[in-house]
């Protein structure tokens, strides 16, 4: 009759194997993307980037996670997992934090730090790789442009064009 | 039975032809969900006979959705919506009001219906509607210091913003080498703070007066300010500690109504699984604290050793043994696997066995059967006044059940029984209660074994903005209804959560007057509130003017040691 129950703490309890616990962060495979972050319904996990030192910091706070496995779902490698651990007493939230960090990929041009991790363009040329080659090399191209580099591109491509004719093509774009 | 059944359309040509020029618009949200528009200063009129024309048809007020829509139309909204139940019809019914900013005043129904009396009152709190007739003028839902007109639901204001206000209540200054230790509302030895003053003449309730909303979070700010669609179901199904999956489901069903998107059917069996488990553990749960309160112990624990069972296979198929986080907008996230399958076969099996042994058990128990029979009586036509739901209302006869009323997910295609009692006591909301378990696992079994193959989640790819829908579940408590009307950027514009115990506790005083104060713990917890713990009683003797305020462990002594004293 007395199944229900347990000696617990005195000795150890498993969870079973369905059981959404404290989740963790693989950070050979993290590619910094932020998906997580997203999805995330109470905010538990934070990017930050630093321009100066070009350094991503993925940032997840388990004392504010609420173990609904949203990041797990929608990583797109893998690298969020929740694990079966819940005993997450401790006298410092400190030791509820994992940061994972990661560096910022450089502007082809200017040479700056952009809001893009090295490892998020290698995944993205991985996806890409079935495009044609020259296409391939285009998207790459911009896709490594800090924020100001990309407009001054825009600017540039756009010189020559008659003025009547941004006018238009602004009207139908916004 | 063979009564008359009453459609949409049905609803719609009459409404025109007997209320003539008052209807200004109709607008059919949903296949069952209809919207009146009606001039501000008829609103209440309309309301009400709305309620007496399909009062044969059990229908009460089952929300009321105040919306400020000043950017979109200049106005505020305020919405009164009946339900039609009984199965007469699956018709839900929203008179609407457009109030111009410039002069926030609408007639108030409560006079003539008293299950009006919170919505209007929270309308009021929120968003400064003003419902003129009132017979309440203090404050529901927001803290007695908030300043004046100042009402958090209006647009203008930001979730996070502040307003600090000094309390207007005095303390005593500490002396020197004194400090102030502060306890209470929030009282650490209860569950949840609700404070409800007994007015006693000697042992007699008198009166009842309830205060409480000091647990209120914002969380319907919240959701419109920041979270996106699919955050929201975690946020909602955190609303209850025990009845959460059914909130969660309520509102995935709101925002799938009003985007027209299509539910897998087997997202939909899920759902239902889901739901009936939580349905078995809440009320069990509520058998067990039953049992506690008329000191009958044993069957407490027996109670709850039976239902961990429940809690150990909601672990398994959900990874929690309580917060399933298995709904989205468009299905489910968690399949129920072949090897799952066995395992809710096996843990249902253990149980009907346990369960009916323990019910054997309780019902021959003379303690408990004394102390429920003829206390705590709410008669028919009260229960159906106060808008009561769920077992509280087929405690007392009234037939309705949204499973089977405003059929959702996949109970229209399970059979099942909808026990219903016609004493009104607390026996007869226990022995609902008592049923419906056992009803549960047949439901759970016809739905596994029905289950068909196919997707869980729908393709959602965009909601479009300002579609409005309700969504609506039989939570263990009752009727629980969501609105939500979408917005932009991937946001709710209105989210408006009205759970089951918003309905039923307005008629508890009519439960108590009469009745022992002894009583009170079992008659308050007989509706199964959301709060477990509303045993802080603050007890007034209306002959002496005396006022003692009573422990919980000093008034729990007293219920236990009345055994035996039903009325």
């Amino acid at each position: 009759m007395s199944y229900v129950t347990l000696p617990y703490p005195f000795e150890p309890v498993e969870a079973p194997p369905e059981y959404r616990g404290k989740p963790e962060i693989d950070p050979k495979k993290c590619i910094g993307c932020g998906a997580c972050s997203r999805a995330c319904p109470p905010d538990a996990i934070r990017v930050e980037d630093d321009l100066v030192s070009g350094v991503r910091r993925i940032i997840l706070d388990v004392s504010r996670c609420i173990r609904c496995a949203r990041c797990e779902e929608v990583c797109p490698t893998g690298a969020i997992k929740l694990t079966r651990e819940f005993e997450l007493a401790t006298p410092s939230k400190e030791d509820l934090l994992q940061i994972v960090e990661m560096r910022l990929a450089r502007c082809s041009i200017c040479g700056k730090y952009v809001g893009r991790t090295v490892r998020q363009i290698e995944k993205a040329k991985a996806v890409l790789s079935p495009l044609p080659r020259d296409r391939l090399e285009e998207l790459l191209r911009v896709m490594t442009l800090c924020e100001d580099c990309r407009k001054r591109r825009v600017a540039q491509a756009l010189q020559g064009v008659p003025t009547a004719l941004l006018k238009v093509w602004g009207e139908v774009h916004g | 039975m063979g009564k008359e059944t009453i459609s949409v359309d049905y609803v719609e040509k009459e409404l025109r032809e007997a209320l003539g020029k008052l209807v200004l618009e109709t607008r059919r949200v949903a296949d069952n969900q209809l919207i009146v528009v009606v001039p501000r200063s008829e609103v209440a009129e309309v309301a009400k006979r709305i309620l007496e024309r399909f009062r044969e048809f059990e229908a009460h007020l089952s929300t009321h959705v105040a919306t400020d829509e000043r950017l979109i139309n200049g106005h505020f909204v305020a919405t009164y919506w009946i339900s039609v139940n009984a199965e007469r019809g699956d018709v839900w019914i929203g008179i609407r009001a457009y109030v111009p900013p410039s002069d926030s005043k609408v007639p108030s129904l409560t006079p003539q219906y008293p299950g009006a009396n919170w919505y209007e009152r929270e309308a009021r709190d929120l968003l400064g509607i003003e419902p003129v007739g009132h017979p309440d003028p203090r404050r529901l839902v927001v803290p007695d210091d908030l300043p004046k007109n100042f009402h958090p639901l209006r647009k203008e204001v930001k979730y996070y913003e502040k307003v600090f206000t000094e309390p207007s209540f005095e303390f005593k200054k500490p002396r020197k080498y004194e400090i102030v230790v502060p306890f209470g509302p929030y009282h650490v030895a209860l569950d949840e703070p609700a404070h409800f003053r007994l007015y006693v003449k000697g042992e007699e309730i008198v009166d009842v007066d309830y205060r409480g909303f000091y647990n209120h979070r914002g969380i319907e700010k919240l959701a419109e300010s920041r979270l996106t669609y699919n955050q929201i179901p975690f946020i909602a199904e955190r609303i209850c500690g025990i009845c959460g999956f059914t909130h969660s489901t309520a509102y995935c069903q709101a925002v799938e109504t009003a985007a027209k998107i299509e539910v897998p059917d087997r997202a939909r069996y899920i759902r239902t699984i889901m739901l009936e488990i939580e349905r078995i553990h809440s009320h069990l749960l509520w058998i067990g604290v039953a049992c506690h309160l008329v000191g009958f112990d044993t069957g407490f624990m027996h109670a709850w050793r039976i239902r961990e069972r429940i809690m150990w296979l909601a672990e398994r198929l959900s990874g929690n043994r309580k917060t399933y986080g298995m709904n989205l907008v468009g299905g489910v996230r968690r399949d129920i696997l072949e090897y799952r399958k066995k395992l809710i076969l096996d843990a249902l099996r253990e149980l009907r066995k346990e369960y009916k042994q323990f019910v054997d058990m309780l019902v021959s128990t003379k303690t408990f059967i004394k102390r429920c029979e003829g206390v705590g009586v709410l008669p028919r036509d009260k229960a159906q006044a106060y808008g009561t739901v769920g077992p509280t209302a087929r405690g007392s006869g009234r037939r309705i059940d949204v499973r089977k009323d405003h059929p959702y997910a996949a109970y229209k295609e399970l059979d099942f029984r909808v026990p219903v009692y016609s004493e009104g006591d607390v026996l007869a909301r226990a022995m609902v209660r008592i049923e419906e378990v056992l009803e549960s696992i047949w439901i759970i079994e016809q739905a596994l074994d029905k289950l068909p193959g196919g997707h869980l989640l729908a393709d959602v790819l965009e909601v479009p903005p300002h579609q409005e829908a309700l969504g609506y579940t039989e939570a263990p408590r009752g009727e629980n209804v969501h609105y939500v009307r979408t917005g932009h950027y991937n946001r709710v514009y209105r989210w408006r959560v009205r759970a089951s115990t918003y309905n039923n506790l307005p008629a508890v005083p009519e439960m108590l007057r009469g009745y022992t104060v002894a009583d009170a713990p079992l008659i308050i917890a007989s509706i199964d509130p959301c709060y477990s713990c509303t045993e802080r009683v603050v007890i007034i003797d209306v002959r002496s003017g005396e006022k003692r305020v009573l422990s919980e462990e000093e008034f729990n002594a007293l219920s236990r040691k009345s055994r035996g004293l039903g009325r």
